[in-house]
């Protein structure tokens, strides 16, 4: 029985505005005042508080998520020539940044948690390997322990894509600190986001960071030295004001998704729906909650038909796009890639799921997972 | 009287429609490639007279990204200045391609004459500048493109509505970028950019750069970056793009009245005015006997005044492996 047809949406950025209604705009009208829209003081306070988020000495504002893997990796000197090994089931960005860089991408297949795996990334290190890229896909931490270990027997980078996992943990640890350097996105669907592009870099060492400052201003050292070429890639001032009054509220965002995907945990039947186990080193944020089934688009119908929008990230494996073509690899070669791409399934966990009768929606979504409708049934991932 | 560089905090003197506008943006949550970006484009595209605008993250990214959609790449060499901002042999060593310089005129525009001697078999584009807000000799550019079967990608990033014979600067060249910096004519309250281009491929090719490579959002075409222009930044400049014509005059209207009073002064001499061309004044500039006494005279007299640039490029760090000798550029010097 259809007992409710009220959309229930993916994302709910229109709910985040009605919470921030007299704050957001206020933070606006104050930059507006100021006039400095590049590299305004919000820049600096903004960069020092999300690096004691991620317990570092340096975060660096950039433009975008993708811009802080293209200069993130060009600061540790990678270029051309070089090899990276990541993952080929996360958003297309990490890979590009790769080629941006003139570098080139090597795949390596995933874990049942869509997590890279460090035994195929050990097999796929080669002479011209240069770093390892972890993905901390839908805010999983990857087995950064096992990659560190692989990392130091090659003498190899270990760079973070943390786009999606600000105020992740693992063995204690944030999200950010577990390599060389990570990578952030500020995207407008993150859990920490801005009202339109932006990004930041987190690392320990000073001198990347100030590499990374030169490379996000056109080399510029100063007003007049150029010291290396590079674009301009910079973190509006206007965005750095919003992220700093919405980092304050970070940690509620992330318990109301950790609370929402609980109740998926709980409500969700395992002889049907296959869900990473949580291990108890971790601390997921929960950028997005992603399940396995099989008949997926079924599921999905269901779902639409009763005003639940889902999403797939993602359908088409890098390895397998018409951009890839260039790189070689063929359909068979990341078998747990090929098959979770047929089976994973985004489930909104947003932290406005709740505010209304929230009980009640996520007990539909448990019967339309488990509904014999659907005709769902999992078979053991 | 103060007199300031810029004049970005005079443009809040009326903002409450702008603060309707982004409160609307903010409940719709349309932050990415939304309905004021396709509004700005059609816009600019109207503006400059061509077929498509394309925003991008910022004016550094436009003329990377249309260097990328001209087809220019690791290996090949693009001539420009040797007088220009930093960003237009940054996005050429973006992409992979090597900077030639050539020299400039007293316009601040590169020297035509000059251009044929750079031309090697490697060259394969020409990105003239319009510093200043002066349009380059176009016509002699375009005249040397053509023979040598050159792409031209015009760096318009200080140019918008500069002329050269009647004909807008951004209309020469296969494809031209311009920049929204908050110092420039028509600005944004951030780093923005805008590609404008007749091609349709070249407009193709340019979507697809800016975002990821997204045919949709499940196909990726070619492999590409993020650089878009911000749906709340599009906000700001179909604002202003309204007034750009009017800002334009009154620079021009500025220019006229400084190029009188110092023609009665011997120590500074104003460049020559072309009668072909057209220029926006994006920054006034003239040149000093005694520039570093001038620059202290205006700061201690409360008129702020810059120097566009006090270090030419091929003596910058950065293209040291470009292997130039001090006074390779003498006009640029």
């Amino acid at each position: 029985m259809i007992r409710t047809m009220r959309e229930i949406p993916y994302v709910n950025l229109a709910a985040q505005f009605e919470a921030e209604r007299s704050s957001l705009m206020a933070v606006i009208a104050g930059v507006m005042a100021e006039g400095a829209f590049i590299g305004g003081s919000e820049i600096a306070r903004l960069e020092a508080a999300l690096a004691a988020y991620c317990e570092m000495p340096h975060a660096i504002g950039v433009a975008s998520g993708s811009d802080a893997l293209i200069l993130g990796m060009k600061a540790l000197g990678i270029g051309p020539g070089d090899e990276v090994i990541t993952l080929p089931n996360s958003f297309v960005a990490s890979a590009a940044s790769i080629v941006m860089t003139g570098a080139t991408p090597v795949f390596a297949d995933v874990l049942p948690d869509q997590n890279i795996d460090p035994e195929a990334v050990a097999a796929a290190v080669t002479p011209r390997t240069k770093a390892i890229m972890a993905v901390h896909l839908t805010g999983r931490i990857a087995s950064m322990d096992r990659l560190a270990q692989i990392a130091e027997r090659h003498g190899l980078l270990l760079i973070e894509d943390a786009a999606q996992a600000i105020g992740s943990r693992y063995m204690g640890k944030p999200a950010g600190s577990l390599g060389d350097l990570a990578c952030f996105s500020a995207h407008p669907l993150k859990n920490l986001n801005a009202i339109g592009d932006a990004g930041f870099i987190v690392t320990a060492d000073g001198a990347i960071a100030a590499r990374i400052g030169r490379l996000r201003n056109h080399g510029l050292e100063d007003r007049n030295t150029a010291v290396e070429w590079s674009s301009a890639s910079r973190l509006d001032t206007l965005q750095a004001a919003i992220l700093l009054m919405r980092l304050a509220k970070l940690d509620n965002v992330i318990s109301q998704r950790r609370v929402n995907a609980e109740i998926y945990c709980q409500l969700l039947d395992p002889a049907h729906v296959y869900i990473p186990p949580s291990r108890n080193i971790e601390f997921n944020s929960f950028h997005t909650f992603v399940i396995q089934v099989d008949e997926r688009d079924k599921l999905k119908d269901f779902l639409a038909m009763r005003g639940i929008r889902t999403a797939i990230h993602y359908p088409v494996p890098i390895h397998l796009q018409p951009a890839a073509e260039d790189l070689g690899y063929k359909r068979g070669q990341f078998p747990v890639t090929e098959r979770q791409a047929d089976r994973i399934l985004t489930l909104p966990v947003h932290q406005f799921l709740s505010t209304d009768d929230p009980a009640d929606h996520l007990a539909s979504y448990a019967a339309g997972t488990n509904s014999s409708d659907a005709s769902v049934s999992n078979s053991r991932t | 009287m103060k007199v300031r560089y810029s004049y970005l905090t005079r443009q809040f003197a009326e903002t409450s429609a702008i603060f309707d506008e982004m409160r609307k943006l903010v409940a719709s949550g349309d932050f990415t490639l939304g309905k004021p970006v396709a509004e700005f484009e059609q816009r600019f595209a109207a503006l400059i007279g061509v077929k498509y605008a394309i925003g991008v993250a910022s004016g550094t990214d436009s003329l990377k990204l249309a260097l990328k959609a001209a087809n220019v790449g690791q290996g090949d060499e693009v001539i420009t200045a040797a007088n220009t901002f930093v960003s237009s042999v940054g996005a050429i060593n973006e992409i992979g391609a090597i900077p030639v310089l050539v020299d400039a005129d007293d316009s601040f525009c590169l020297a035509p004459d000059q251009l044929e001697a750079a031309i090697t078999p490697r060259t394969k584009a020409i990105m003239p500048v319009h510093l200043t807000g002066n349009t380059c000799d176009m016509p002699a550019v375009m005249a040397i493109a053509d023979r040598y079967g050159l792409a031209v990608v015009e760096d318009a990033c200080q140019a918008i509505l500069a002329e050269f014979d009647g004909k807008r600067a951004g209309t020469w060249g296969v494809a031209a970028g311009f920049s929204l910096h908050p110092l420039k004519n028509l600005n944004i309250w951030g780093d923005g950019g805008v590609v404008v281009t007749n091609d349709d491929a070249v407009a193709k090719h340019l979507k697809l750069l800016r975002n990821h490579g997204l045919k949709d959002r499940d196909t990726v075409e070619i492999l590409g970056y993020n650089s878009q222009l911000d749906s709340l930044q599009a906000i700001v400049a179909n604002w202003l793009i309204g007034s750009v014509h009017e800002i334009t005059l009154q620079r021009i209207e500025n220019a006229a009245f400084y190029d009188q009073c110092f023609s009665q002064i011997p120590q500074i001499r104003v460049p020559p005015r072309r009668p072909a061309g057209k220029s926006v004044y994006h920054l006034y500039m003239v040149f000093a006997e005694d520039r570093d006494a001038l620059l202290q005279h205006c700061l201690d007299r409360g008129i702020g005044a810059k120097i566009h640039y006090p270090i030419p490029l091929y003596q910058q760090r950065g293209l040291r492996h470009l292997g130039y000798a001090p006074g390779s550029f003498p006009i640029t010097d």
